[in-house]
């Protein structure tokens, strides 16, 4: 007897019970759905996190100005500069685990060049700012030493000022006019994207000091800035850094170990071990609840099987009398639950599916489908269907004829 | 055709032994068309099952065309089965889900003949029975003489040597079972070998030759005349 007319008979058998068999395949459709969304959240969480690091550099901490509460008010973000160039410097003296410390200073401003018109964030830095943040040239250079102890009028712009004031034209040695100040563009960045907050490439960048002295004097007078990016030597002293940073700065700042600090430290390693850790714990939970449904789908196979077994012993005894033989029998229920638990696979890879979808969409997690999931997803379905058929199949293959013929 | 020596089946309910068939001896020719008759318990549905290679027997020996099938297991009775015999029972036992030519494909499905091979010799076997025009019909919605029809379309699709009728009439009315009994009789014209279990007289008229059981032996067994 051919497969094919195995596959006819069985298909048969279950249409005859549709609710029944999608009943019965419940726990798969849970199990493989389980299956795809916990394979997918990890590969997703893993994607993040390297494009996170691609994007803003590994083994950053940011510092940036905080205003200190006031009797448990908090006074705004940008109402007041805490942060000087004295502490980068002080800093970069007293922790040898620092590398390189890059400082900054923005402003919103309107930018005005070829006829054109555009807000963009404008940041007052230095070379290292280029380095910490990953960024890489299109086109053009940094800046020149020169450049950044003079205070000279050149700027570095992103993809998005680009395309907005010049379109796709070459912005090299165009002259765009920042707050009024005419400035020579000397670079083009390479695009970065967005993330879910900002669009990256919206930036334009100046020199420090020539920001300090013409843009922002009002806003940081003297040596203050905004923030400042601090690259540590490697992934194991970042910790490490991020609470000597804290311990150096409260000394600076005359701030207690328990007072209020007017800084706050930022370290994207925290936040993507915790984005990590939290997909993990995610993963572990549907793993379970996958592993569960998987037996359970399987118990109830072997269930619903030996009540198909003992409903139908007198159509065995037929087939058998008109000449099938064990092998026969026992092929035809085992693929009948192979049939079972590969519906139940396949409801489960679409119920998957829209479940990541739906995460991806709703929560802005980061979703990767991954196709093994769907190779591993029938597999696991189809192994269950025969290792708890089998047992069900085997019974009816070993009725007795006439037994099974005389059964009512 | 059929050889039986001293053959027993004996079978055991908790602490009893009920002798079903007690050192039978006989022996069935080719072409022959045997009425076995005998009340409830007389052993003559065993003796069908052991001839219909269903159920072995205790003890003695049974040939079948040359095969000695106490020896045989259950694959090689399987394949007998398929090959050589053909069942008609009482309460047709069609398979409820297919259609009537599905379950005349059944036994050819099992010999592994192909697609084609199969719904031909299907419909030649429906349509000697003369049910051409109920092919595609599902046994409820056939009449208890089109479902046995359809029963001995399955029995002879494969063009076995024997076929075994247990109480073929039994669940129809009397006209009905004699178109039954008509047909059987057009196959035993053909040279298949019939056995047929009835306990109605007139129904075992149809044979050559009956047999008489009780208690597990044969009673009588005589050439009859009147066919």
């Amino acid at each position: 007897m051919s497969i094919t007319d195995l596959i006819y008979l069985s298909q048969k058998s279950l249409r005859s019970n549709i609710l029944r068999s999608i009943l019965t395949s419940l726990g798969i459709i849970i199990g493989v759905s389980s299956v795809i969304t916990m394979i997918s959240i990890g590969s997703g969480a893993r994607i993040e996190v390297e494009q996170q690091i691609e994007r803003f550099g590994s083994n950053n901490l940011i510092v940036r100005s905080q205003s200190s509460s006031n009797r448990g008010v908090s006074m705004g973000v940008n109402s007041v500069n805490t942060l000087t160039l004295k502490d980068m410097e002080a800093l970069k003296e007293e922790l040898p685990a620092i590398k390189a410390i890059a400082p900054r200073v923005s402003l919103s401003t309107q930018i005005i060049a070829n006829g054109n018109n555009w807000l963009a964030t404008v940041t007052g830095t230095t070379n290292d700012y280029f380095d910490l943040g990953n960024w890489k040239f299109e086109n053009g250079r940094s800046f020149e030493e020169e450049e950044l102890d003079s205070g000279s009028r050149v700027a570095i712009i992103g993809k998005t000022v680009q395309k907005n004031l010049f379109d796709t034209d070459n912005p090299i040695d165009e002259v765009i006019r920042i707050n009024k100040v005419p400035f020579t563009v000397i670079g083009l960045l390479d695009a970065k994207g967005g993330t879910a907050w900002a669009d990256l490439d919206d930036t334009i960048i100046v020199p420090l000091k020539t920001a300090k002295q013409r843009l922002v004097a009002k806003k940081f007078p003297g040596d203050q800035i905004r923030s400042m990016t601090i690259n540590v030597r490697s992934s194991e002293l970042l910790f490490k850094t991020e609470k000597d940073v804290d311990t150096v700065m409260r000394k600076l700042h005359k701030i207690s170990a328990n007072g209020n600090p007017d800084f706050v430290i930022r370290n994207y390693a925290q936040f993507l071990n915790a984005r990590q850790e939290s997909s993990r714990v995610m993963s572990i939970l549907l793993a379970t609840v996958a592993g569960i449904s998987l037996i359970v789908g399987g118990i109830g196979i072997m269930n619903i099987m030996l009540v198909t077994v003992t409903e139908r012993t007198k159509e065995i005894g037929v087939c058998m009398s008109v000449g099938a033989k064990k092998r026969d029998i026992l092929l035809q229920f085992l693929i009948e639950s192979l049939m079972i638990s590969l519906i139940g696979g396949l409801i489960g890879i679409a119920l998957g599916l829209g479940v990541i979808f739906g995460v991806s969409e709703y929560f802005k997690w980061k979703m990767s489908l991954d196709y093994m999931s769907i190779v591993l997803s029938f597999v696991f379905s189809s192994s269950i269907g025969i290792i708890f058929g089998f047992y069900p199949a085997r019974k009816a293959a070993n009725l007795n004829p006439i037994d099974a013929l005389r059964y009512e | 055709m059929i050889n039986i020596n001293s053959l027993s089946k004996e079978y055991v309910m908790g602490d009893n032994k009920l002798l079903a068939l007690d050192k039978i001896d006989l022996s069935i020719n080719e072409g022959d068309f045997v009425s076995i008759m005998g009340s409830s318990g007389s052993g003559k549905s065993t003796l069908m099952n052991i001839i219909g290679c269903l159920d072995v027997p205790s003890s003695g020996q049974y040939h079948f065309r040359n095969n000695n099938v106490s020896t045989l297991n259950s694959n090689k009775l399987a394949e007998l089965r398929n090959k050589d015999i053909g069942f008609v029972f009482q309460n047709f036992n069609l398979l409820p889900r297919l259609n009537a030519t599905e379950n005349v494909v059944l036994p050819l499905l099992y010999s592994g003949k192909n697609l084609k091979e199969r719904n031909k010799l299907a419909l030649e076997a429906l349509e000697s029975v003369g049910l051409k025009d109920r092919v595609h019909h599902r046994p409820n919605q056939l009449s208890g003489g089109q479902q046995q029809r359809v029963s001995i379309a399955r029995a002879i699709a494969g063009s076995p040597k024997l076929i075994l009728a247990d109480e073929p009439t039994g669940a129809l009315d009397s006209k009905t079972g004699l178109e039954i009994m008509k047909i059987l009789n057009d196959l035993n014209a053909k040279g298949i070998t019939i056995v047929l279990v009835t306990h109605e007289d007139d129904i075992a008229n149809y044979g050559s030759r009956i047999i008489k059981m009780k208690d597990g032996r044969i009673l009588e067994d005589r050439k009859n005349v009147n066919n």
